[in-house]
């Protein structure tokens, strides 16, 4: 029980989780997950599919309400109490594998929705902002569009700008590629390369080894629910310690 | 929708070779037709009974029939015992209806202009030439009715009120956009001081003048931003006092008028089914909501609700409401007649209408609450702007189908003695002159009557089906 008082931003990590269980039913899917994320640090989780991964990050932003142990987010513990949940949400952002954009909106409606209606920002600034955001993306000609027209990568790199419009603290990533078709992949890698460079915090589940090796400051790998090692990208692709996780990286590469 | 011809921009695929020619009539009928045998007997024997059906049809309308007693009592059966020295109302009533229709109207195809104009795709904007093709039924009940009077009068009316649509139409549509909210309202306006004219100041007119007026207040104070904490009372200050204002001012005016209470025939059915509609469907919304909710209490609320209704015919229903609806209540004056019926058509449709949501609302992805939790938002506003336009978009059409049933069951409004067009239709047939005259023929008409309303309702719950895109986005 250390970061429970406030002490000076740039000291005190951005997401913590100690000792966190989490159970669907019986089953447990996070076994005592301990892990502390650093400022602008880029966190890549890996491991094979039902290892927890999504699931760890769904509790960040309480889409899944731990068990035990404890989240916080910026100082922020997560509770049950709708006014901190509300407020993480703020801080974080997040994009899923199926992009969920909200199909009845234009591109620009979908980015502007959460500037206008939770930060109460005027049309045209949330506009303005919205703009700069699809420039950094890269599709500003796509704003008047819908969803549906738009080709996948495109509908990931507006998720991406959808979710900055909230100014995040920090950015999680839930396979962010894996509906993809391949020569999409990369303008969503260079878009997430970029946010990384710029300095944000990130918290990557993906199955792209080159993401993880060039862009990761730590790789996190978990396996049946626990963290299995973290270490630096240089020691997983090289010499992993643990026999799973040894496993898993030949499988893989 | 245009006949899509050869476009420069799709180039002819296949070497250059043009779409294969447009089969000729007789080519079309041997290929479809009578391209064997059985087909050829089938279709020579449907043709022969068609052809006869056709002919007794039109023999019928036009020779036979007797349609003296629908002329007759056309008055009658359109507005039943409408206090005819009160008539000027419902004259005023519908100029100010249409003239509300026209800018709605003019507003919906001007936005739609604008957002094609912001996304670069080309715009068709609707002319009256289309709007008469797509309520051609509509078109025909008029003529029909026109028909049948004998002055110019009614003509020069419906002409006019027609006019007027149209051209607070094109009014709307050239106003900029700020002049165009002030005319939202002024539609708000219209067809407020409409209701008013015709049934006076009191009940409905009362809540109506209200909303209205907080919305304004809504509207115009929703720019002024300040970081005060006092902002949202002050604001609700500022509603409340209009509203009052409103209330003070009505307590004053009498235009007279003739309540709901007094209407009869086909206006009673348009009424009542108008009324029901507009009330159901956030009573459905309610319950299809309530029944997804958290709280076992307000579950189990609304659960009971739609099964007790859903379980129980319309007419006992109706019987009950008219019965004993009264008892229930705790005012001196219980509600009238026409109020109860609509009350109870209201909670019937309700418990429907809230099921069909309820479908509506399971076909919404879990991934759209979770993205716009994920984005911040509140529940009330997941609610509202992500997962209900996208659940009511997927039901327009069995959302639809049931208002044209509640339309079809303002008939029953017959059983408990009130005065619809199903019973003034009987009641002609207690004159004297038409004790056996022409009743197939007054059914005939009443059945006309709710067909082209029904079939135009479900024709444009198709249009709009398409241009929302259900099924495709």
């Amino acid at each position: 029980m250390t970061n429970t008082e406030p002490t000076n931003g740039a000291a005190r990590p951005m997401v913590t989780l100690e000792g966190v269980d989490k159970y669907f039913g019986s089953f447990q899917a996070l076994r005592d997950i301990n892990l502390s994320v650093a400022r602008q640090e880029v966190v890549v989780v890996l491991g094979p599919s039902g290892s927890g991964k999504s699931t760890l990050i769904r509790c960040v932003n309480r889409l899944e309400h731990h068990d035990r142990g404890r989240i916080t987010v910026d100082g922020i513990e997560l509770s049950n109490d709708v006014k901190a949940i509300r407020q993480v949400r703020r801080l974080t952002g997040m994009v899923f594998q199926q992009f969920n954009l909200f199909p009845h909106l234009t591109v620009l409606d979908n980015i502007t929705l959460a500037p206008r209606q939770v930060r109460r920002m005027p049309r045209h600034e949330a506009e303005e902002l919205a703009m700069q955001l699809l420039e950094r993306v890269k599709i500003p000609e796509q704003a008047r569009k819908y969803p549906g027209q738009l080709s996948g990568g495109q509908q990931q790199r507006v998720a991406i700008a959808r979710s900055l419009a909230t100014e995040p603290h920090v950015m999680m990533f839930d396979e962010p590629t894996s509906a993809l078709d391949p020569e999409m992949i990369k303008e969503v890698l260079d878009v997430m390369q970029e946010l990384a460079r710029s300095g944000m915090t990130m918290i990557c589940v993906t199955h792209e080894m080159g993401f993880a090796r060039e862009v990761a400051s730590r790789v996190v790998f978990m396996d049946e629910g626990e963290i299995v090692e973290i270490g630096s990208p240089e020691h997983f692709f090289t010499d992993p310690a643990e026999e799973r996780t040894k496993r898993f990286m030949e499988q893989i590469l | 929708m245009t006949t899509a011809g050869p476009s420069p921009d799709r180039p002819a695929t296949g070497a250059g070779r043009a779409a294969p020619p447009r089969p000729t009539a007789a080519a079309w009928a041997r290929e479809n037709l009578f391209n064997n045998r059985h087909n050829s007997v089938l279709t020579v024997l449907l043709g022969a009974g068609l052809v006869v059906l056709v002919i007794y049809g039109a023999r019928f309308l036009f020779v036979t029939g007797q349609w003296e007693p629908v002329r007759t009592n056309l008055t009658l059966l359109m507005m039943g015992t409408f206090p005819r020295e009160e008539q000027w109302r419902i004259v005023v009533q519908v100029y100010l209806l249409c003239a509300s229709v026209g800018l709605l109207w003019g507003g919906l195809t001007a936005s739609s202009r604008d957002r094609a104009r912001d996304a670069g795709v080309p715009f068709s904007r609707a002319r009256l030439r289309d709007g008469v093709r797509r309520w051609w039924p509509v078109f025909v009940l008029l003529a029909v009715l026109l028909g049948m009077t004998r002055t110019w009068l009614p003509l020069a009316f419906v002409a006019s009120a027609l006019a007027l649509g149209v051209a607070a139409r094109r009014v709307m549509e050239a106003l900029p956009e700020a002049g165009r909210r002030a005319a939202w309202f002024g539609a708000g306006v219209c067809a407020l001081a409409g209701w008013q004219v015709l049934s006076g100041t009191g009940g409905i007119a009362w809540w109506w003048g209200s909303a209205l007026v907080a919305a304004a207040v809504v509207r115009l104070t929703r720019n002024v931003r300040t970081d005060a904490r006092w902002q949202p009372l002050a604001r609700l200050t500022l509603v409340a006092g209009a509203v009052a204002v409103v209330w003070a001012v009505y307590a004053q005016l009498d235009f007279g008028g003739v309540g709901w209470d007094d209407w009869s025939g086909f206006q009673l059915n348009l009424v009542a089914a108008a009324a029901s509609i507009v009330l159901a469907f956030p009573v459905g919304l309610l319950a299809a909501v309530g029944r997804r909710s958290q709280l076992p209490a307000v579950r189990w609320l609304s659960v009971g609700y739609i099964e007790v209704i859903r379980g129980v015919p319309l007419i006992t229903l109706l019987f009950m409401g008219d019965l004993f609806l009264g008892f229930f209540l705790p005012t001196e004056d219980p509600l009238s007649k026409v109020t109860r019926a609509i009350a109870v058509m209201t909670l019937f449709t309700g418990a429907y209408l809230a099921e069909i949501v309820r479908g509506g609302l399971q076909a919404v992805p879990r991934g759209q609450v979770e993205a716009a939790q994920a984005i911040g938002l509140s529940a009330p506003r997941v609610l509202s702007l992500i997962v209900l336009p996208q659940a009511l978009r997927a039901v327009i059409p069995a959302l639809v189908g049931q208002f044209i049933n509640l339309f079809k069951d303002s008939t029953l409004l017959s059983i408990i003695a009130l005065t619809e067009i199903l019973r003034i239709r009987e009641s002609i047939h207690g004159q004297r002159e038409f004790l056996i005259v022409g009743i197939a023929e007054t059914l005939v008409f009443v059945a006309f009557a709710f067909w082209a309303l029904a079939f135009t309702m479900s024709r444009e719950s198709q249009r709009l089906e398409r241009r929302l895109g259900v099924g495709e986005r």
